[in-house]
């Protein structure tokens, strides 16, 4: 049924984190972490994904000795997610008729 | 769990991300509050300095300007280094902001070398007061900002028939209006927002 959905963004936590990130200019992990409520070790591994895919930037440096990731969607990414909503939205409307 | 994951959840997901980050900004309070305060206390003073001849020069009552741009410099630092999440209304507002302290700084700049007559340029800066004030309201959807920037336009309007005298306790009444009763409210709204 969901052949034409992305399966990069048709995951729960991938699609959390890109909903997210579409909303806002840069995030911090500390943040994504908080408001999707995932484990750092599932979350680290999903922005993995989403950065090896070209979909968000991944930025770390250290800030007070402490390492500090940032995240932001690129420009593939928020055409993928466009995407994907409207694939989302084909799908209700066939399932209407 | 992923397999199961339908195109109903999806939209979830979507709109309950998009929803904890739609309209989320700064709290600025801090620093409406130090500008406000601090052109009220340069107003007033400079008026009763004047009014009484207490000291003879009571212009520059507005050095304290700069104690108030280094205290923001140093509070922008800490802000920065605590701050998770940029959005674009921070970013807007960063740069309005930046260009009405740009826009000030040369009119003080141009003013001071060409007549130093500052008191014919208040009802000028009484519309610029207005602009980045009723922007940030508008960009933040928060109506007190709002009032507060048509306010100072209005008062801009009410120069026009009084003397010139009062012209520093208008921008007294302005900053009052457009920053400090925000900037109060704005700390009520985050401290609420933070129960």
């Amino acid at each position: 049924m969901f052949k034409d959905l992305d399966p990069i963004l048709h995951s729960q936590l991938r699609l959390a984190v890109m909903s997210l990130l579409i909303s806002v200019k840069e995030a911090e992990f500390t943040f994504i972490r908080e408001k999707t409520k995932a484990t750092a070790g599932n979350l680290s591994v999903q922005i993995q994904k989403l950065k090896d895919a070209g979909y968000i930037e991944v930025n770390k440096q250290f800030k007070d000795n402490y390492p500090l990731t940032t995240c932001s969607i690129t420009k593939k990414g928020i055409d993928a997610f466009e995407k994907y909503v409207k694939a989302l939205q084909s799908y209700l409307n066939t399932d209407k008729k | 769990m992923e397999k199961d994951f339908s195109v109903q959840q999806s939209l979830e997901v979507i709109e309950s991300m998009i929803n904890q980050a739609k309209n989320k900004f700064n709290n600025d309070s801090p620093l409406y509050l130090l500008w406000g305060w601090i052109v009220l206390i340069c107003s007033v003073g400079n008026y009763l300095l004047y009014k009484f001849q207490l000291v003879e020069k009571p212009h520059l009552i507005w050095l304290l300007l700069f104690v108030a741009l280094i205290v923001q410099i140093i509070y922008l630092i800490k802000q920065h280094k605590k701050e998770k999440v940029k959005t674009y209304i921070d970013e807007i507002l960063g740069y309005i902001w930046t260009s009405f302290g740009i826009t000030m700084f040369l009119i003080s700049f141009v003013v001071g070398q060409s007549s130093g007559n500052w008191i014919n340029f208040y009802p000028t800066l009484l519309i610029l007061y207005g602009i980045p004030t009723f922007l940030s309201g508008a960009v933040m959807r928060f109506l007190p900002l709002k009032i507060g920037g048509i306010c100072c336009w209005a008062l801009a309007i009410t120069t026009l028939f009084i003397s010139k005298n009062y012209y520093l306790l208008i921008i007294a009444l302005a900053v009052i209006i457009a920053w400090i009763i925000p900037g109060y409210l704005m700390k009520s709204f985050f401290k609420k927002q933070s129960i």
